[in-house]
């Protein structure tokens, strides 16, 4: 089925090309949604939430761009929300914790270990996706579609509505803060 | 040193070459399905409208906006009659003040 015949159908309601879609994208928004939120459960919820956006909007998808950057400009998108309502609700917690008398610890999360990582690099790629969190978050996007999905400079100026030339300069400017931040790790 | 340091951090940098991308978990649309299925099931939000609390509150409500408007309405029918013969009884007093009364130039 090519992507209009796909599209054509998932306009009229047709649950076999939903099924169809969902397979053909699901591994690409899953493993986006792994890279930026990095924790499994999460991302499966969020890869969840983008099939159902894509069900109940497909009417309103032009088609200006292809089908793939859309869903993962949805993808993007919901998984970065998601990051910014977590990071509210760490903060309303911790001040909850100056306020109240309770002596409950302050969740941190585990070290995110990617299954797509080799044996030999694991520790290494834990440290490096813990200094990937802490990136703005249009530099992080940009790491994670290159390193981790594995887009090419065109796919992902498409998917953040920007230019090849502007993504360079966010995946160097990336790089150069990853650089910096593991040189000021304790040895 | 500095050197080592260099190195490691290059290390570090390299970490996800070779990287096999992560596949969506197993059932995943049964699970979307469900989820859907789930989400576009009856509203929710009506269902407390028919609740005993909501309905027996709602009842509540009317019964005294009722009880009120029967008392406003009879305290506003007290007080016109009231003014009416206040009115009259002045108009009265006045026309036998000034020896107004039309009466008497008939009788």
């Amino acid at each position: 089925m090519t992507e209009q015949e796909l599209l054509f159908a998932l306009r009229n309601g047709d649950e076999p090309a939903f099924k169809e879609l969902v397979i053909r994208f699901q591994d690409k928004v899953f493993n986006t949604a792994l890279g930026l939120l990095q924790q499994h459960t999460e991302a499966e919820d969020i890869a969840q939430e983008v099939f159902i956006q894509v069900y109940r909007s497909i009417k309103q998808f032009k088609g200006d761009s292809l089908l793939s950057t859309w869903i993962y400009r949805i993808t993007v998108t919901k998984s970065l929300d998601h990051l910014r309502s977590k990071k509210r609700k760490k903060r309303f917690g911790f001040l909850i914790s100056l306020v109240g008398n309770d002596n409950r610890p302050v969740y941190e999360p585990e070290d995110f270990n990617h299954p797509g990582v080799q044996q030999e690099n694991k520790e290494n790629a834990s440290l490096l996706f813990k200094m990937i969190d802490q990136l703005p978050e249009n530099q992080r996007t940009a790491f994670i579609l290159n390193k981790v999905e594995e887009l090419s400079y065109r796919e992902i100026a498409g998917i953040l509505n920007t230019t090849e030339s502007a993504v360079d300069s966010l995946l160097q400017r990336a790089k150069l803060n990853l650089r910096k931040k593991l040189n000021e790790l304790p040895p | 040193m500095e050197n080592n340091s260099n190195k490691k951090v290059e290390k570090i940098m390299e970490s996800l070459a070779g990287l096999h991308k992560a596949g969506a978990p197993d059932f995943f649309y049964t699970r979307l399905l469900a989820r859907m299925q789930k989400e576009t099931g009856p509203d929710k939000r009506s269902f407390f409208l028919l609740r005993p609390a909501f309905i027996t509150a709602a009842l509540s409500i009317v019964f005294i906006i009722n009880i009120f408007s029967l008392t406003q309405l009879n305290k506003q029918t007290t007080t016109k009659a009231t003014v009416h013969t206040n009115k009259s009884a002045t108009i009265e007093s006045f026309a036998k003040a000034y020896d107004m009364n039309t009466e008497s130039v008939y009788e």
